[in-house]
């Protein structure tokens, strides 16, 4: 497949980033900072360890990850949403010799682009402002996580942004769907917190790889095969979901 | 660009042409191209043909189908039954082919309100796959020639109506199409600005096939040779202005100004047999004739009038149009 098409719309989506970046990066820091400093500083005395870790260690990998991952998700569904309903945009690729793949790519590749930078800009506050510092080896280890983690969001966001016509229904699927999802795989507390049986329920979500797999890499250290093959599967199936959808949507 | 690859596009696209004889210079066929969406029949098998390198108008009144037809002939769309052929290539098979040589100015502007008008155009010339030198000097001549130029590092919204819809059509001619599909490029603009439009569609004109559609008749009528009407999916009649006005049946209208007395010799005008109907406003009496070989027995009648002036009103394409799709306001 010539992806000349995707590279050219991505491109546009990082210049418009690279654009208001600033005011982007203030807002996307201000959520999981103050999260950060509510419970990672100011209940960590009243919390105790957890896992053998700080309170404030054990939710940073978390707080990382859920920026990236949610930026990935808004940028995908929104940018399509407003390409498609509002600036007639998509219309306007879709006249020119580019596939429909090449439109679902880049709007993925440039989900997965806002994540990364996003999540970055959190991490490298985090460790400002805090004195935990993680291994090299484990950062990149880290990567396996974040990378397919940022993929799957930006694939669930160009679904929704397919299917949803309507903002409203944007906002209500990331209140009972994505914020759920991001929570209950354990961003806050330890899995085994849950019932036993519960637990082994929850460990099969693929936020549950995607936290529980970061925090182990960079908490202690260690990489989860399971929960990386498992990420990676489910955004291969994201993928795939995403391209039949649009393509299917636009066929209307 | 596109002219030098298209015969090698003609010559395989020649087993369609056997099965629809195609002439060498028809830009764009539909044959009995029928669109469903459930039970509502959008186009009801439609034929056309276009001729290479002519301004085409497609007239029809709101659903009659019209953009359905764009949007299948410009490969957005596939037909639930029948085929069309754009440049001799096959609308269902070879729409990445179609798509390197057409334009489209859809009926909303599209522009990336984001991107500055010059980033506009870029991004369309990179989704075309040209080559940046290529495409930076056929941006500096397409910002120019539709008077953009001083306005290219500026963001589309801040854009009048007529400005917006200048970089639409130049963002259409980035890739130099062989035919060029307008969707109502001047609704919504002042009678200025849609001139302006007027001008560059012809200045453009001979180049490339124009295929057009609108709700005003007088641009149908200044800017193209063949006009179409369609309605209820189906192709009602084809012909230039002239042939679809002679198409028009019944007699004339005369417009008699009278120097006095007009309600006297109105009303013995109106008790004649081959006056269809009359109108008096003024001095002016507005008479239709049921048959124009009357009017030698309505200058007799007007016997001792004082006359100024008695002259025959041209029919309009609007008349035609009326006669055709009926008065109906439709949803």
């Amino acid at each position: 497949m010539n992806l000349r098409g995707a590279i050219a719309i991505w491109r546009r989506d990082m210049l418009v980033l690279r654009r208001s970046i600033f005011s982007e990066l203030v807002a996307v820091v201000a959520y999981p900072l103050t999260i950060y400093l509510a419970f990672g500083i100011g209940m960590q005395g009243y919390i105790g360890p957890v896992d053998g870790v700080s309170y404030g260690l054990f939710i940073a990998p978390g707080l990382i990850t859920m920026t990236a991952v949610n930026a990935a998700y808004n940028e995908s569904v929104w940018s399509l949403w407003f390409h498609r309903k509002v600036q007639f945009t998509i219309e306007s690729y879709r006249v020119t010799p580019i596939s429909v793949s090449e439109i679902v790519i880049a709007k993925i590749l440039s989900g997965f682009s806002h994540g990364l930078v996003k999540g970055l800009a959190v991490a490298l506050v985090i460790f400002a402002i805090t004195p935990f510092r993680f291994p090299l080896t484990s950062l990149v280890a880290y990567l396996a996580f974040l990378i397919p983690g940022s993929a799957l969001f930006s694939c669930a966001g160009v679904i929704s942004g397919t299917l949803m016509d309507k903002p409203e229904t944007i906002g209500r699927v990331e209140a009972v769907l994505i914020m759920p999802l991001i929570f209950m795989s354990g961003l806050f507390f330890p899995l085994s917190s849950y019932p036993p049986a519960v637990a082994s329920l929850v460990r099969l979500l693929p936020t549950t790889a995607l936290f529980e797999g970061a925090r182990q890499t960079l908490v202690n250290g260690s990489f989860s095969i399971p929960f990386s093959a498992s990420l990676y599967l489910f955004a291969a199936a994201a993928f795939a979901a995403a391209l039949l959808i649009f393509r299917s949507k636009l066929a209307e | 660009m596109h002219r030098d690859i298209f015969p090698a596009y003609h010559a395989r696209s020649c087993h369609y042409n056997l099965l629809f004889p195609m002439k060498a210079d028809t830009a764009i066929i539909a044959r009995a191209v029928t669109k469903r969406y459930g039970s509502l029949t959008a186009l009801d098998s439609f034929d056309l043909e276009v001729e290479r390198g002519t301004i085409f108008a497609l007239l029809g009144p709101n659903g009659a189908g019209k953009t359905t037809l764009i949007r299948i002939l410009t490969t957005l769309m596939r037909p639930t039954s029948g085929e069309a052929f754009v440049s001799g290539l096959n609308t269902a098979r070879q729409g990445r082919e179609i798509r390197r040589q057409i334009g489209v100015v859809p009926q909303e502007n599209s522009l990336d309100r984001y991107l500055t008008a010059r980033e506009n155009l870029e991004l369309h010339a990179r989704l075309h796959t040209m080559e940046p030198k290529k495409y930076r000097r056929r941006i500096d001549e397409l910002l120019e020639l539709f008077g953009l130029a001083g306005r290219q590092h500026d963001f589309p919204d801040t854009f009048s109506g007529g400005m917006q819809r200048r970089l639409v059509v130049a963002r259409a001619l980035i890739h130099e199409p062989m035919v060029l599909f307008l969707d109502e490029p001047t609704t919504g603009l002042d009678p200025q600005s849609r001139r302006a439009v007027w001008d560059y569609i012809r200045s453009i004109a001979g180049r490339m096939t124009i295929f057009l559609t609108t709700h005003y008749l007088e641009e149908a009528e200044q800017l193209c040779e063949r006009i179409a009407i369609m309605d209820h999916g189906r192709l009602i009649t084809i012909g230039s202005s002239a042939e679809l006005k002679a198409q028009l049946t019944g007699g004339a209208t005369y417009e008699i100004e009278f120097a006095d007395r007009a309600e006297l010799f109105a009303e013995a005008l109106r008790r004649m047999s081959c006056v269809g109907s009359l109108e008096i406003a003024d001095r002016v009496v507005t008479v239709k004739l049921e048959r124009w070989e009357c009017l030698a027995e309505v200058v007799s009648a007007l016997n001792g009038a004082e006359l100024r002036r008695i002259s025959l009103r041209e029919k309009t394409l609007e008349e035609v149009f009326i006669s055709l799709t009926g008065k109906g306001v439709r949803e």
